[in-house]
Formats: structure tokens, sequence, C-alpha cells
């Protein structure tokens, strides 16, 4: 094995200095042969017979020296770098294929390594940053009957604590929301861990300042200790290295600080409090992301050896004996795992491997539009293959020289994809960590830098590009093209292009215009809020996020009661018609899947994904919303009348713009659930906000029902200076009860955009696809053409010469070409057509635009005319004399 | 090529050398393809050229190692010479070959063997 690793190394020295060993054997075999002559001399042969002897023993030298070469280089590498300078040269001369093609595979390669990325990181693939990360697990009850994740009892924590040999530092943590208060300042709500002593065993951080939670701390009668991260200590404590033992209030009770935790330490989420988690026997964890079992694999063990043991030792029997039997089961999965859905682990890896192979599946359309370029330009290259094969290359040889070809194409594609995929995933953790769930900050583990994981499946897919793209018509050209071009070598008779090629020209046209309608009614819809705005002025609007404690507040009659007095301090304060509150904010509401009542008995009932929304009284008046027909809520409908306003959009995307009022709907029960009630829809109204895809669907909320109040939405009508108001908001609070929770106070506007990002990020993403396959079928049209002119220059010279009409010329030339773009054309339609009818553009956030598919196909006809205009030019101008003379 | 000489197998060539170069000590390429025609007695084809592949190979393999040096004839010279490496192996393939060609002699002499 040494031997082979020496052998590898000394190649590559050969490789990389050619020189050394090509003078050394120049210089050994001079030498040989002069030994060789002196012998012979010294045997009595004449001088000529000595040196002719001298070389007949020692062989061809000419072979010698190739063998040698072989012996001290890496062949294959020659051969590859000798055809990656080739295609960079060809990628020069033909630029518009370089351009066209590298910016189509540049888009498809960055999506997918977006993907890629955000999936693997958010798949559980990715072990923690921690010492052996790849060793550390969570402890689940896992449901396999409901496929849920379920509590785990702090019994069993105990006993697994105690019991299991195959883990160690066993613990388990569970995020709770408290107000914290440092020196009197402002109070702000902030996610706390509360987390056994063992979590910070586990991770092997060492703390800054300080020391970790110990396990003394654990006991409840321990005085209340709290460990810090490092942003709290530099923002809240100034860096204070003197931090040890102040205090800071959790909640209601006084934590004294006994560490700080370094920069980027984060575990076992994203948290930055850490206090200890108290024993209690009756208690339980939550699933992930709330609360986890965490433990570190002992040295050896596997995680089936963990699994088999865990098994054994099981779960303690559930307080109350559920109906039918426990279906409950212990199980052993990577960290990281724990976090994702309710899924086994091979589900999810399975899940994974379908997206990325679909996504993936994006490379085909674009590489088989370069696939016909290459194709064009290898069938005008047919003499220079067909040379070389004369002189013994082999057709696998040929082919692999047009693969590298394509590849050093593909992988500067694919390098490209790598930089720029990283500010997109940037702006995509941007778009995450605004979640409300994350408080602004990401799990530890989650990265979106570089990795080798991501280069290595970016490289994966340069090579599956350069495939499809270059292979096809390699083995196309090298199989139909070299037995034709050996026999033409010398004369300027074409190549005939075959069934393949109509079959690419008329897929890739076909696949373009099926695409194009979709896509831009996809960009549209997702721009349209951001171009034509929101249709009233929302930077006058202040929201907040309104939240009731549940641990603390464990009765629905008080949560009314809380509501109602923010309700009636903010009045005091703002004056009655200046707020509402609402489920969600509008144009964030979730989307709902409704049925309507039959227009008539035994009549087909429609249903349809909506926005729903459940909103007060005033909600209407303050965004100034009133009724087109009927009426907006008021009193009776807050009692026990089931009734609901719809808007414009609803009216023409559910009921077809017919009439709405009395007709009743519903959201369509989930599977094995009850129906609810009908609501009788009593008013149209206004879009709110304008300009969005779906039709919004509007129920009264209950004041202080647990749905309507935790959390709601609470927007505010500031008026032109909100500015000032958002601060009075903001105290107002915090100085509310301990209970509630007002928070987030941000401008409507703002919301607005932020919830535009990734709509934006999804539009420019389709409309730089879908330019770059229009780019691409252009590219391809406009080669079909110069080929078509180039391989009948002969016939046309000769038939201008006999005074051929130009226009009938043109006709007879590109009938061919003009048929195959009308047979895309046919395919694309009926393509679109069926997408049309089986996807539903305005669910998926798209707008149709009337009359979309006939202006695509009249589109992508221009654009094929206008490819064949530059050739078509070159055709009635061939000089009939040139044309014979070089023929 | 007549039935009676035979073509040589590429580690046997590899074994000749290792064994030449242990016999003899630092030699230069064209004494160690001499050496070897004269031990074959001409029974083994060995073209010259062969030797110096031959050689690259152990080099690269580290169990020979070459330094220009001057020889008899006062003539600048490559002169090959056995490592540690190539000591063991030498070992290592003259039991191998020994043990095979045992076995060959028993199969093709039955009434020969033990």
């Amino acid at each position: 094995m040494l031997a082979f690793f020496n052998t590898i190394a000394a190649r590559i020295r050969g490789f990389l200095r050619p020189g050394d060993s090509e003078s050394d054997f120049d210089q050994e075999m001079a030498v040989h042969l002069e030994m060789a002559e002196e012998d012979a001399l010294r045997r009595g042969l004449s001088v000529e017979e000595a040196r002719r002897a001298a070389r007949v023993q020692l062989g061809g030298v000419t072979q010698l020296r190739e063998s040698w070469r072989a012996a001290w280089g890496l062949p294959w590498l020659d051969g590859f770098a000798l055809d990656a300078k080739l295609g960079l040269r060809m990628l020069r001369r033909s630029w518009g294929l370089t351009l066209a093609g590298g910016l189509a595979m540049t888009i498809v390669i960055t999506i997918a390594a977006v993907v890629f990325v955000f999936l693997d990181q958010f798949m559980g693939r990715t072990a923690p940053p921690l010492d052996q990360g790849e060793r550390v697990v969570a402890l689940q009850s896992w449901d396999a009957e409901a496929h849920r994740r379920r509590e785990v009892s702090r019994g069993d924590l105990e006993r697994w604590g105690t019991t299991l040999q195959s883990v160690e530092d066993l613990g388990g943590f569970q995020t709770i929301e408290r107000r914290v208060i440092v020196d009197g300042r402002p109070a702000e709500w902030v996610r706390v861990a509360e987390i056994s002593a063992s979590g910070f065993r586990l991770a092997r951080v060492q703390p800054l300042l300080g020391r970790w939670i110990a396990d003394a701390d654990e006991h409840v009668a321990a005085a209340p200790v709290v460990v810090i991260g490092y942003d709290v200590w530099q923002s809240r404590f100034a860096s204070d290295r003197a931090v040890i033992g102040h205090t800071v209030r959790l909640g209601e009770i006084i934590h004294t600080v006994v560490g700080v935790m370094p920069e980027g330490f984060a575990f076992p989420v994203n948290h930055r409090y850490w206090i200890p988690l108290r024993a209690d026997p009756l208690g339980s964890l939550k699933p992930a992301p709330e609360g986890v079992v965490f433990a570190r694999l002992a040295s050896g063990v596997s995680l089936d050896g963990a699994q088999a043991e865990l098994t054994t030792v099981g779960l303690l029997p559930p307080a109350t004996a559920p109906p039918r039997g426990d279906a409950r089961r212990p199980r052993v999965v990577p960290y990281t795992f724990a976090f994702t859905d309710d899924v086994e682990r091979g589900e999810l890896a399975w899940q994974q491997r379908i997206i990325v192979s679909l996504v993936s599946l994006l490379l085909v359309p674009p590489c088989l539009n370069i696939a016909i370029l290459i194709y064009a330009r290898t069938v005008t290259r047919q003499e220079e293959f067909a040379a070389r094969f004369a002189l013994g290359a082999s057709r696998g040889r040929i082919v692999v020289q047009l693969c590298v070809e394509v590849l050093v194409l593909s992988s500067a594609a694919g390098a490209a994809a790598l930089i720029l995929a990283r500010p997109i995933l940037g702006q995509i953790g941007e778009i995450i960590r605004r979640i409300p769930e994350l408080d602004g900050a990401l799990p530890f583990w989650v990265d979106f830098g570089f990795s080798w994981r991501a280069a290595l499946f970016v490289a994966g897919l340069s090579v599956l590009a350069a495939l499809i793209a270059g292979l096809l018509p390699a083995l196309q050209a090298t199989g139909r093209v070299l037995p034709t071009a050996l026999r033409s070598l010398g004369s300027r008779t074409g190549i005939p292009l075959g069934a393949t090629w109509t079959a690419l020209i008329v897929a890739q046209v076909g696949l373009a215009l099926a695409a194009l309608p979709s896509a831009m009614e996809l960009a549209w819809g997702n721009l349209r809020p951001a171009v034509l705005g929101p249709g009233f002025p929302a930077r006058e609007f202040l929201t907040a996020r309104l939240s009731v404690n549940p641990q603390s507040v464990p009765f629905d009659s008080r949560v009314g009661q809380l509501q109602a007095e923010v309700v009636r301090r903010i009045d005091a304060e703002f004056g009655a018609s200046a707020v509402t509150f609402a489920a969600a904010l509008p144009g964030a509401e979730p989307l709902t899947f409704v049925e309507m009542e039959e227009a008539v008995v035994g009549g087909p009932r429609v249903r349809r994904y909506v926005r729903a929304n459940q909103v007060d009284r005033a909600f209407f008046k303050v965004f100034d919303v009133s009724a087109l027909a009927g009426r907006t809520f008021d009193g009776r409908d807050f009692s026990a009348a089931a009734t609901a306003v719809v808007d414009q959009t609803f009216v023409r995307q559910v009921i077809g713009g017919g009439h709405a009022i009395g007709r009743r709907v519903r959201p369509v029960p989930a599977p094995g659930s009850e129906a609810g009630p009908w609501y009788e829809i009593v008013g149209i109204v206004h879009d709110r906000p304008a300009n969005t895809s779906q039709g919004r669907l509007y129920v009264p909320a209950r004041p202080g029902s647990r749905a309507a109040a935790s959390p709601s939405q609470l927007v505010l009508h500031a008026g032109p200076d909100p500015a000032a108001m958002a601060r009075r908001l903001q105290e107002i609070g915090t100085n509310l009860d301990p209970a509630l929770r007002l928070e987030t106070v941000r401008r409507l506007d703002e919301v607005y955009g932020e919830a535009q990002m990734s709509s934006n990020l999804t539009s420019y993403a389709l409309v730089i696809v879908t330019l770059s396959v229009l780019v691409l079928s252009a590219a391809g049209l406009y080669a079909l053409m110069s080929f078509t002119v180039a391989r009948r220059r002969r016939e046309i010279g000769i038939r201008t010469a006999l005074g051929a009409r130009p226009g009938r010329l043109l006709a007879s030339i590109f009938a061919r070409a003009l048929w195959q773009i009308a047979g895309g054309v046919v395919v694309g339609v009926t393509i679109a057509l069926v997408l049309h009818r089986r996807l539903n553009i305005e669910v998926e956030g798209g707008w149709h635009i009337p009359g979309i598919l006939p202006a695509a196909a009249l589109f992508i006809m221009a654009i094929g005319l206008l490819s064949a205009a530059g050739p078509a030019r070159r055709a009635v101008r061939v000089d009939p004399t040139e044309a014979l003379r070089d023929g | 090529m007549p039935d009676s000489e035979s073509s040589i197998l590429q580690g046997t060539l590899d074994l000749m050398v290792l064994k030449t170069l242990e016999h003899l000590g630092p030699l230069h390429g064209y004494g160690i393809a001499r050496r070897i025609e004269q031990v074959g007695e001409r029974a083994l084809i060995v073209n010259q050229g062969t030797v110096y592949l031959c050689l690259v190979r152990l080099v690269q393999k580290k169990w020979i190692k070459a330094a220009w040096g001057v020889s008899d004839n006062n003539r600048k010279a490559k002169f090959y010479s056995l490592t540690k490496a190539g000591r063991k192996q030498l070992q290592a393939e003259t039991e191998n070959w020994e043990r095979v060609a045992g076995v060959m002699g028993r199969v093709l002499h039955p009434q020969t063997g033990s």
C-alpha cells in the first residue's frame, strides 16, 4: 500500500515538473548508448556497426520516451488538461453560447445549491459545532401510531440519567419565556433555557467568566442563578468583567449571575439565558423545539447501540392510560434531527433526496437547450473530428473531449453559483430569523457559509450538467457525423440533421412556451403588492403582537378581562376608532381551504383556498373599508350568529363574480374531524390590502376567547407621524400586566416590506430563469438557422445563379425550421393549457394575466423569426460564384 | 517468437533488478541490463530499454534510489542502489517466488516430488 502511495506521489511530482525527468532521460540514454557502443567496439565491430547494435539492443528511443513520460506523469490528466484547454478556446470563440449557456447553468445550479444547503442545515443532517458534535444525540418519546414526538416525563429523564450506560452527560432543557429586568431598565421578553447542569458538561465550552450551572443549582431549595450569553453581557452589562454576583430579574424571581458564556455559544438552540432545570418529578419536557432530552454517546457506543439499550429500559407508563393503548417508543436520534419535523429518520432522508433530485432536474431544460447549441457547433466541426478519427482517436476519446469542453463551461457556472448562493442564503437567513419563535437568532448549528458538502454537490451538478449538455450531442455527432464526414472530407456536402435535432428544437420551444405564462403569472403575482402598493397608507398604521402567557393565565375568562383592559387603555390614549384587534395582520392571514354551500341543492360545491382572518368590530372602520354590498360587522355578529364578510377578490375567485350576500361558506373540515358552522356572508368589502393573490374571508373574533387573544395582532391607525405613537405604545406594553406581552411594535408598511422580501426573491428567480430559457431558445433557433444556411450555401448559390426570387428561396430554406418552431408552439400551448387547468396559479401566489398564453405564443414565434433574421440575410446575400467555387 | 524463447513477466523483471542490485551493489542502467542478459544466457529476451521503465517503477515505489555518479570509465552515469524498503521487498518476493517455483516444479514433475 505504501508503495502505491509513493508511486502516486512520484507521478504527481513528475506531472508538476515534467522538464526534470525529460532531461534525466536524455542524459541517461546518451550514457547508455555510449557504453553499449564501447562494448560493441571492444567486441570488434566497426564504429557504424557498434552504433547500430547499441540502438537495436536499447529498442525504439521514441517509443521508450513516450513510455517514460507516461510512467512519470498522469497521462489521463494530461489528456484532460488538453481537452480543458481546447474547451476554454471554444468558449472564447463561441461567446454567445458561453454567455447564454453559462448564465442558464449558473442560475439553475445556484437554485439547487441554495436548496441543498438549506435542507442540509434544517433537516437534521448537520452535526452541532461542538466538540465531537456528531456524538451528541437527543432521546425522544416517539408515538409510532400518530407519527408524533411526545413529551418526555421528568420521571423518564431521571430514570434514563441513572440507568443508561450507553450515553453520558444526559440531561434536558425546556424553553420558557420571561420578562427580564436588569438594573430597573425597561422590561423585555426573552427566551430562557431551563437546562440540566449536564448540558454544559456535554457542550464542553468553558465559560468566559464565572462558572457553569452546577448540579447543586438544580435543587428546589438552591438559590436562583443564571448564566448569561456574550451578547447579553455586552448589551445589558456593558461587558463589565465584574458582572458575576449581579442580579437579573426573570419574571418574578431575582437570579444571581454566576457565569458568562463566550461569543457564539447558544446551546441548546439559540439561547442567551440559562437557568437550572429544577427537579420536578411530576413535570414533563415538551418535544423539540421547546424542549429536548440530550446526551452524548459513550465512548465506543454507536447510535444503534444506544437505541438498543434505550428500548430495553423503555418509558414509564403514562399517567392516564390512552384509550387505544400506548404507542410511544423511546428513540435516539442525532441531536439536530430532533428539531426537524415529526418524521422517521429514513423518511426525512428520502424527502431530502427527493427534493434535491427534483431541484437537480431543473438542470434538464437549460442543459437540453445547451445540448442543441453544442450539437450545432459540433456538426460544424465535423472536419476536425473526422481528421482526429482518421489519425486514430477513438469515438470514446472524441466524446470525452466534447464532454470536457462542456465541463469547462459547467464548472465555471458551478463556481459562480457557489459565490452567488452565499448572499442569497444570507437573505433567506434574514427572513427565517424574523420568525417570532426564533426570537431573532438562527439555531447555533445553522451556518450558511462555505461547506465542503455543498461544494461537492455543486461539483456533482456541474458534471451532471456537462453529461446532459455534452454527452447527447457528442454521441449523436460522432455516431452520425464521423463516418459521413470521413467520406466527405475535402468536399462540402452536408451532414444530415436527424429526428433528434427536430425533437430537441420542438422540445425546447415547447418547454419555453409552456413555462412562460405560468412563470410570468407567478412572478407578477409576487411582485404586484410591491409594484402597485397595498391600496391604503400602510405607513400610517402601527402593529404590535399581543399575547398572553398561558402559564400565568390559566383561565379563558381572565384572558378576556386582560384583553379588555388593554383595549380600554389604548382607547383612552388614542381614541376608540383608532385601534383594532385581529387574529392575523391584514395581508398575512393564514391560507384556509373553504367550501361554499351549493347554490342549488345537488349542485357543485366550490372549494378553494382563501385567506381567513378573525377581526373585531372596529377592524373595517380603522382600515376605512366600507361595504360595497351588504354591511360590515356590528353588534349582532359578535353574539351567536355565524356571519362573514368577504372581499372583492373572494367574490371573483370563489363565487365567480355572482351574487354573494346570503350565501354560506365554511372551512373544509380536516379528515376525521367534525365540520364547523356555516358562515353566512353579510357583506362585501374592498380588498385590504389590495393587489394580493387570494380572496379574504373575515369572521368575527369573540373578545376574550383564547383563539383571539393569544396571540393576536393589534393595529393602530397612528396618522402621519407614527414614530411618537410607537414609543407610547411600547411604554404601554412595558407597563402592562406581567402576564400580557405587547411586543414587536412596527409600522405596517415595514411588515409588508419584510413579507415582500421572500416574494421578491421568488419573483427575481422566476424572471431570471425564464429570461435565461428565452435567451437559450433564441440562441438555439439562431444556431439552427445559421446551420441551415451554412449547409445549403452551395444550393442557395446555384438557385440564385438560376434567378430564384429571394422570397421563394427563403421560404424553401427555412420551411423546416419554421415547421419546427410551429410544432414547438403547438406542444407548448398544449402543455400550458394542461398546466393552467391543473395548477391554480392564484393559490400558488400568482396572478392571472388575461391573454398571456397567446401573447407568449406570439412572443416565442417573434423570437424565432428574429433569430432567423440574421442567417436569412446571409442566405440572400450568398454570392453564387463564391458559393460554387467553395463547393 | 520461437517457443523456446520466453518473454518475462513484469514482476519477474522487478525481482531480477532488485536481486542484481543486492548482488552487485550500486549500478547504472546499462550495467543492470547487461547483467540480466548474461545471467539469462539469452533465454530471456529483454529489450534493454525495458529495464529503464522497470527502474522508474522501482524508484517511484522507493524500493531503489538513483543518484548521479562517475563510472569506472570516468563517465557521468546514474547509479541505482537498493533501499531498506527494497531489501525487505526483495526478501518477500524471493520467498514468494521460491514457493511458487516449488509448487510449479511439483505440479510439472510429480514423480520427483516428495
